[in-house]
């Protein structure tokens, strides 16, 4: 069933004494307009003018026959497959079927929203409203009471650990003449249970405060919102509240001065060679889990949210959200390192929003089988062109993939994956992008083309996808410092990541509105102060600044 | 464009298809989104008009792939007829069926197919005319492919079209797989609207999709016509045969499954059956562009007195301009497409934070993402209101609609704008920055309307529209504006027809390199529409030019001509080839060096007479010209700046002469004035290999000055346009302002070419003998060519340093000149040795320096000490004082005091 069709058309025209045809292959439909076509027809056989017109119309009936001709012809075709049985017309239908139902409104299930979507858009209206005061009040009320709990189940490991300790002192002092080796088996196998008795103990009271909170708290959030939409006078509570909270005493001369001052650097920069399009740069120096914990924040010694905390509840919901790059290992889980602070900072407070640390970890490992499965698609596509070009490297690879197989590994993270966790009860971030990374990171010899790279990248396209608009990169592609990072280690670091993020951006914006962005880059808190403003002072080499106002000494 | 009439604006929306993760294109390059292509699709659909279809108006993409389209909206659909009236008279169908069919006829003759007809796509005006809406739904959308949903209701499907299935994309093309629908398809849903209006409700109205599918399948499978089917039904069959035999007929031609026996719009629209409405139709009779050969008063009719009284008394004048014109100053009125849809409850979509996918691999794939209910197709189109808009009109007096253009003789420089009451407060409006009179509704529609006056009286009053010009253009016919300050006539269409595009070239393949690189942040320019017309204009410009070749950057100029121009690209291939022999004569020669290099010593003999300190500073880095500005030039800075600026640019650059884009450059290093001189060669290669932003209205109001106060032989240059023959009497000789030099009479004393070592090696420029003895005035205050001298009153500007012998200038100099011979003038220091001349010198730095010497190089020389010691404004006489022997002009100086 061609879209065209080339067809022989033949003009005859009279001149004087002599009859000349003309014949020409034509292609139907005609991919210019009909005058332009002559236009050529009359270069390329030298035609007479006077013939010119007739030519015109001749062509132009033809065209229109031929095209109608064609269509018919195609019609016919494919309603004969039906009629004949070629094509079942019970398959055809229930092709039809979903493109309807999927994709118009007229035909599809109504959409009915969440239950923490409809919690979502009564908390957005009373956030910006006078309510939201009481809100984060009543919010920082309950991760007070997080927190005390924490504190117990703090000191009441500790003693344990304490007396477990003794305990095995004692024993192991003995060995020998009170105590048999079984016996301290034994008791470090019971000890263990015990401990392990208890913490589990502790992070089910834990998990069930959250839970009770989080109840509560939407519960009350739907009261708030439904006694708002009765009456337009302010209701009590707001009144109450209000008056609690101007009845704060001053903020002491201590509580004035920013509690932990950390370096950073702003820049305003254009990107795009002809249009322009303005973007904020920060170069901050900080750890990366200071974005994420709130500070202890005090007024006249009665503890208060911070300020952060107004800024990053109120645009939750909105089109403008901030999401940090946090580099993690291959394993999905929270057990060491950096994860575990993470880990703990998440539950030092009930997140209202979203379902715990855990559940969404849980969640995404359902994700890993059906990622597993395109990866192979893909990797089948690459490895049969990899093939035909390099035969004695199939081996190599071969039992790499057999190596992850027997692993079970087709459901495991790789360089470069990343996995994205969202928070409503974190400092400065909404959205936290896990990013897979692996120990060649140290080495000084990256290129643009590595995979942790490729996936900030992906990150960053994700970003203007769905309104990131302030995104936190580790710039050095690492949370702490080490010891052969040496200088010019970072330097060259520092300065393959402006490049990249830079390319990214511009490729990110070249088709995307011309909202402008917020890139934060972090280094880590052990960075030198005289290294931090030599990476500073590459931004402007890198990056074009927005046109700067010379003071003039006149 | 049609006028507004009764009409309503509306806006409906649709998500288009969004690609699979990094798809690259054949080229390489990532493909373009499907939103674009649409956007440049739907640009033809703007050029249809047709009293029986709503006129597409505007399309506009938001984020994710949303478009917004406006069109033309009316309220009541047949569907509501249907719904209020049941069956309506046979007189009525008829009348209805034949408006129909000149609908689709007019769309099948443009090769577009409605596909999506339906009851409630056929819109009644008050007048229960038929109007067709979303008729460009499936040509916008490359016929499906662009969308992922299906364009057309199940109920009016066409056998073919459902036996095609829905729509499948190629992957490597992206275009639709299977062959398009024809226009019988149309035919078919025509049929079945028809047979609802017989029957007073709609068929199949509680059927679900499936069942109404099966029922199409039924028919196509069965040997019975579908008429008869239809038949079947006891209350159909009754209803039909209280029809006339010739409707039966109509509908059994519609209704017929295959589709080379079904009819053909054209020729439906000949049936018997609609014999009475043939005679009753007025003929559609198309718009004429603004350059056409064709007869403009071709079946012309002057309106009856009566008729004019008619028309004439309604109140409402802004109903009588076109809806293009009202749309844009909807917009101007404050009318936000993006909050009209959020109040209407459209824009809702769900919260980004709850749409994140949860889990990303390496390749850029994403897992875990929802959709958004916002992106499926919903048919609502929400009206927009013009409440507002007539609001902000309601001041404006009727006679305001109807500027008078007065006789030429009588028009006052200052009177440019209309007389109504409100023109004082218009010329008030006038003064403020360009940005906010472009937003000012009032202003803009008082504007649009004069220039639109003006353009159809084209080319009779081209001296107006310059005149007009000179004050502002409004962006909504900046197209025609420029292309009648080109003086662009002529069968501009006829031209471009003749012109072969389509046969391989061998400068097709660099061609195609350039688009993708040419202004893409431009939405439109980006489509694949574009890219396919850019090609088609450069094409034709090499083709029609065969003594030059294409060089980089001709894309660029291209450019603005053809954003404006967009749905007439004739008219911007006829701006392009007016525009590159006034401005960039001989600057696409296979060995266009001669030219540039002549051009850029120019351009660095400018810095010098306007900035000296700047001229030494980069002079001394060693950043030359050659460096940064050639791409200005040659693409006459639409390389440098992004559309938006370049057509507030080019506005006053059309107006100037061909050494206007010289001042120009000026401009924007004294922009930059500040960071340039405190930056070495490296800092300034990267300040200009991506340039800084640049304040464009202040960059115009500069080089306007500049260019006001350069003597116009200083930016001679031999290889400018040479004069043409036809002097444009048309063309006011406004002032020296748009004149070329090589426009005005030569005679000895003018400026002659210079060969271009001895140019490249002067720091400053010459002055012919003619432009000093007229800054001098020394031949009396006269007739004056030059606006450097403004007051009448004021002393001469310039200062004549005679640089020659104390000897020769004795024997006799210029009138007024001081003496500081070039032997003596300089201390080895490289200082001026004082003496009262120099005091003299001294005292008089804002004027124009002209130092003249004898034939050799004492005066280039001199001249060139003094811009290093920071003079501004210095310049030589050509040729030394010799040249004045004839005129008498050389007097005896007063004894030295």
């Amino acid at each position: 069933m061609p879209h065209s069709v080339e067809k022989d058309f033949s003009y005859v025209f009279h001149t004087k004494s002599t009859k000349s045809t003309l014949k020409v292959a034509v292609t139907v439909p005609l991919r210019t307009s009909v005058k332009e076509f002559v236009a050529r027809l009359v270069q390329a056989h030298n035609l007479p003018c006077f013939a010119v017109q007739d030519l015109e119309e001749k062509l132009e009936e033809f065209v229109n026959r031929e095209n109608c001709s064609l269509q018919d012809k195609n019609a016919e075709d494919a309603i004969k497959k039906v009629k004949d049985g070629e094509i079942n017309a019970d398959d055809l239908v229930n092709q039809w079927l979903p493109a309807y139902t999927e994709e118009l409104k007229l035909y599809s299930k109504p959409y009915e929203p969440s239950k923490d979507e409809k919690f979502a858009e009564v908390y957005h209206s009373l956030i910006h409203s006078p309510a939201l005061e009481t809100l984060l009040n009543l919010e920082h009320e309950y991760s007070l009471g997080v927190e005390r709990l924490i504190k117990d189940r703090d000191r009441d490991l500790q003693h344990l650990q304490e007396k477990q300790r003794k305990e095995m002192d004692e024993a192991l002092a003995n060995v020998g003449t009170v105590y048999r080796d079984e016996d301290i088996n034994l008791l470090a196998q019971r000890q263990f249970e015990n401990s392990q008795t208890v913490e589990s103990k502790w992070v089910s009271e834990l998990s069930a405060l959250h839970e009770q909170q989080k109840a509560e708290y939407r519960e009350w959030v739907h009261r708030v919102h439904e006694d708002s939409q009765g009456n337009t006078t302010l209701p009590t509570y707001v009144q109450r509240l209000r008056s609690m909270s101007n009845a704060l005493p001053d903020a002491e001369e201590e509580e004035r001065e920013a509690p932990i001052t950390r370096l950073e650097e702003s820049f305003t920069i254009h990107l795009g060679a002809q249009m322009k399009t303005t973007h904020n740069l920060r170069l901050l120096c900080t750890d990366i889990l200071e974005l994420c914990r709130h500070k202890p924040h005090t007024v006249g010694g009665v503890v208060i949210p911070q300020p952060q905390r107004l800024q990053t509840a109120m645009s939750l919901y909105s089109h403008s959200l901030c999401g940090v790059v946090m580099l993690v290992d291959s394993r999905l889980n929270t057990y060491t390192g950096s994860k575990q602070k993470f880990a703990l900072v998440c539950d030092s407070s009930t997140d209202f929003h979203f379902p715990s640390l855990e559940r969404q970890l849980q969640v995404i490992e359902q994700q890993l089988p059906l990622a597993a499965e395109i990866k192979a698609q893909k990797r089948l596509m690459r490895g049969e062109e990899a093939d035909q070009v390099s035969l004695n490297s199939s081996s190599s690879s071969g039992s790499a993939s057999n190596e992850d197989k027997e692993k079970g590994g087709e459901r495991r993270l790789h360089s470069g994956d990343f996995y994205l966790t969202k928070h409503s009860n974190l400092s400065e971030v909404h959205t936290v992008f896990h990013v897979v990374a692996d120990d060649n990171l140290r080495t000084s010899d990256i290129t643009s083309r590595h995979p942790v790279i490729l996936a900030i990248r992906n990150i960053i396209k994700l970003s203007f996808r769905y309104d990131i608009h302030t995104l936190t990169v580790p710039l050095l592609l690492t949370h702490e410092m080490t010891e052969e990072m040496t200088i010019s280690w970072c330097m060259k670091r520092a300065e393959l990541m402006f490049k990249c993020v830079k390319g990214f951006m511009i490729e990110m914006a070249t088709y995307s509105s011309q909202e402008s962005r917020t890139i934060q880059f972090l280094v880590p808190s052990g960075l030198s102060e005289e290294l931090f403003h030599q990476i500073s002072n590459m931004i402007p080499t890198i990056f074009r600044l927005s046109n700067p106002l010379v003071v003039k000494s006149s | 464009m049609p006028a507004l009439g009764t009409a309503g604006f509306g806006i409906r929306t649709f998500y288009a298809a969004t690609h699979p993760n990094d798809k690259c294109g054949a080229n390489g390059l990532p493909l373009t989104p499907n939103s674009v292509k649409i956007l440049g699709r739907f640009q033809f659909l703007k050029t249809l008009s047709h009293p029986r279809l709503c006129q597409y108006l505007d399309i506009s993409k938001t984020k994710h792939e949303c478009m917004l389209v406006v069109s033309e909206h009316h309220s009541s659909s047949l569907k509501e007829l249907i719904k209020k009236e049941g069956s309506i008279g046979e007189s009525e169908i008829v009348r209805v069926g034949y408006q129909l069919l000149e609908g689709l006829c007019y769309l099948h003759n443009n090769g577009v197919v409605h596909r999506n007809l339906s009851v409630e796509h056929v819109l009644l005006d008050v007048e229960k005319n038929v109007k067709l809406s979303e008729h460009g739904l499936y040509y916008m959308t490359d016929y499906g492919a662009d969308v992922s949903f299906p364009i057309g209701l199940p109920r009016y499907m066409a056998p073919e079209v459902l036996c095609s299935g829905p729509v499948r994309v190629d992957e490597e093309t992206g275009h639709c797989v299977q062959p398009l629908s024809g226009p019988k398809s149309d035919v078919w849903a025509f049929g079945l609207i028809l047979l609802q209006l017989v029957l007073g409700k709609e068929i199949w109205a509680r059927l679900g999709i499936k069942e109404t599918l099966h029922k199409i399948v039924e028919m196509i499978k069965s040997d019975m016509s579908p008429i008869d089917i239809f038949q079947q039904d006891a209350t159909v069959a009754s209803k039909l045969q209280g029809t006339s035999r010739e409707l039966r007929d109509v509908l059994r031609l519609c209704l017929t499954v295959s589709a080379a026996k079904r009819a053909k719009s054209s020729e439906l629209k000949q049936h018997p059956l609609f014999r009475d409405e043939r005679m009753k139709a007025v003929p559609h009779k198309e718009e004429v562009r603004m350059c056409t050969t064709e007869l403009r008063c071709k079946d012309l009719e002057l309106p009856t007195y009566e008729e004019t009284i008619e028309n004439e008394f309604s109140d409402d004048h802004l109903s009588r301009r076109s809806m293009s014109e009202v749309f844009y100053l909807w917009r101007l009125a404050g009318g936000d497409l993006e909050a009209v849809l959020r109040k209407a409850g459209l824009a809702k979509t769900r919260r980004p934070v709850h749409l994140l996918p949860c889990y990303g691999i390496v390749d850029g794939e994403v897992f875990g993402q929802d959709r958004d209910f916002a992106e499926l197709l919903d048919f609502t189109v929400v009206p927009l209101s013009q409440e507002q808009l007539r609001y902000r009109l309601r001041d404006v007096p009727a006679t305001a609609y109807y500027p008078l253009l007065e006789e030429e003789s009588k028009v006052v420089e200052t009177q440019s704008l209309p007389t109504s009451p409100s023109s004082g407060e218009l010329t008030s409006s006038a003064s403020l920055p360009l940005v906010i009179r472009e937003k000012d509704v009032e202003y803009q529609f008082h504007r649009i309307i004069l220039y639109e006056r003006l353009l159809a009286a084209y080319p009779f009053k081209r001296p107006c529209i310059w005149r007009e010009a000179r004050v502002d253009i409004p962006p909504l016919v900046r197209a025609n504006v420029w292309a009648a300050i080109l003086e662009v006539e002529g069968d501009v269409e006829g031209m471009y027809d003749s012109i072969d595009k389509e046969t391989p070239t061998t400068t097709d393949r660099q061609i195609e390199v350039d688009i993708p690189r040419c202004h893409q942040y431009h939405e439109l320019l980006s489509s694949p529409s574009a890219h396919a017309k850019f090609k088609r204009v450069l094409k034709a410009w090499v083709l029609s030019n065969q003594q030059y070749v294409y060089w980089q950057g001709l894309d660029s100029l291209c450019a603005p001509f053809l954003a404006l121009s967009f749905n007439n690209e004739a008219l911007a291939f006829a701006c392009l080839s007016a525009f590159i022999p006034k401005y960039l004569h001989k600057f696409f020669l296979r060995d266009n060096s001669a030219v540039i290099q002549e051009y850029l010593a120019v351009f660095s003999h400018l810095i010098a007479f306007h900035d000296p300190e700047l001229s030494n500073h980069l002079d001394g880095i060693g950043f030359i010209p050659d460096l940064y500005a050639i791409p200005w030039f040659l693409t006459m800075y639409a390389h440098v700046f992004p559309l938006h600026k370049i057509v507030h640019l080019w506005d006053t650059l059309l107006l100037g002469n061909s050494s206007f884009p010289l001042c120009i450059g000026v401009s924007i290093l004294q922009q930059l004035r500040d960071r340039l001189l405190s930056f070495g060669f490296n800092e300034c290669i990267l300040l200009f290999s991506d340039m800084p932003e640049i304040d464009i209205e202040r960059c115009v109001q500069d080089s306007i000055k500049i260019f006001c106060s350069t003597p116009k032989s200083a930016t001679y240059r031999q290889h400018a346009r040479p004069n043409k023959k036809k002097t444009s009497e048309d063309r006011p000789n406004l002032s020296y302002y748009s004149r070329d030099y090589h426009d005005q009479p030569q005679s000895e004393l003018s400026m002659e070419p210079i060969p271009i070592d001895e140019l490249k090696g002067e720091k400053c420029c010459r002055i012919s003998a003619e432009d000093l003895i007229e800054l001098g005035e020394l031949a009396g205050a006269a007739y004056s060519r030059s606006p450097t001298k403004k007051r009448q009153t004021s002393k001469p500007m310039i200062l004549i340093v005679d640089v020659r012998s104390p000897e020769d200038f004795r024997r006799g100099t210029l009138q007024d000149s001081i003496n500081i011979p070039f032997q003596t003038a300089f201390s080895p220091e490289g200082d001026l040795n004082p003496c009262s001349a120099v005091q003299t010198l001294n005292s008089r730095r804002n004027q124009v320096i002209i130092v003249v010497g004898n034939r050799g190089r004492n005066a280039a020389n001199f001249a060139n000490e003094l811009v290093r010691l920071g003079y501004s404004r210095v310049c030589v006489l050509h040729k030394g004082l010799d040249v004045f022997r004839t005129t008498g002009l050389i007097t005896v100086p007063p004894a030295d005091i």
